[in-house]
């Protein structure tokens, strides 16, 4: 487990099963007329492929860091009351939340936009695994994405 | 993981993913002269390991949690990670 909470963020990585509440409780103040959450969850069916759970690893110490660069871009473009991101690590079987990202802001537009900012470059960037297991037996690495360039 | 006095510099360098799953252990151990550059480093980690060899068009260099560029240069102390295409979400 791997976290990092200040007033206005929270990021966690965590191997025990995500839940909803305490990260909307986390993201409901009065500041904000609207919130975004995006729940990953574990999909049974890939292009005629059953999945019967994904295993995700993760480098956490990379990845609190990574997440919390992730906040600040976030935060420099949306106007963010509050936002949290919440990843699972380890056997996440089918339906399970593998991962939550919330923000609050002021007005739904900023809320729609950071939201989908965080967890699209999170799946670009952000050092964490997932390993498909197959209804067959069989095991496969998901294929990602490479993170950017950078510059230095 | 030996750490003795008489022992040379080495830079220990993480794996993750399916790079971790082929080369068969979760970290490398380079031995280092002194500081050099991550290409060089990534050249060095190549020749010992052909599974590197496989990856190098894909893999991204972490020094101390932060991606970093091929000049960039690294020394013993410095947490070095290399990561494959991620997949988080």
């Amino acid at each position: 487990m791997e976290e990092l909470r200040t007033d206005r963020r929270w990021i966690r990585i965590q191997e025990a099963p995500l839940d909803v509440a305490p990260a909307s409780d986390f993201l409901r103040v009065e500041e904000a007329g609207g919130i975004d959450l995006f729940l990953g969850t574990t999909r049974r069916w890939t292009d005629g492929r059953e999945t019967v759970q994904l295993e995700y690893e993760c480098y956490e110490s990379m990845a609190v860091s990574e997440l919390d660069r992730l906040l600040d871009e976030a935060a420099d473009r949306w106007p963010l009351s509050r936002a949290c991101i919440l990843h699972r690590t380890g056997a996440v079987p089918l339906r399970e939340i593998s991962v939550v990202v919330g923000v609050s802001t002021p007005h739904r537009d900023a809320a729609f936009g950071a939201c989908r900012y965080l967890i699209d470059e999170l799946k670009r960037r952000v050092p964490i695994w997932k390993k498909e297991r197959f209804a067959d037996g069989t095991t496969d690495w998901v294929e990602g994405e490479r993170p950017p360039l950078t510059d230095g | 993981m030996k750490d003795v006095d008489s022992s040379p510099p080495a830079i220990d360098v993480r794996l993750f993913s399916s790079l971790r799953e082929q080369v068969g252990c979760g970290s490398v151990a380079v031995i280092v002269e002194g500081p050099m550059t991550v290409d060089e480093l990534l050249r060095r980690l190549a020749d010992e390991h052909r599974a590197v060899q496989a990856f190098l068009s894909c893999i991204r260099v972490a020094v101390n949690q932060e991606y970093v560029g091929e000049s960039h240069v690294v020394g013993p102390g410095d947490e070095v990670a290399l990561i494959t295409p991620v997949s988080g979400g």
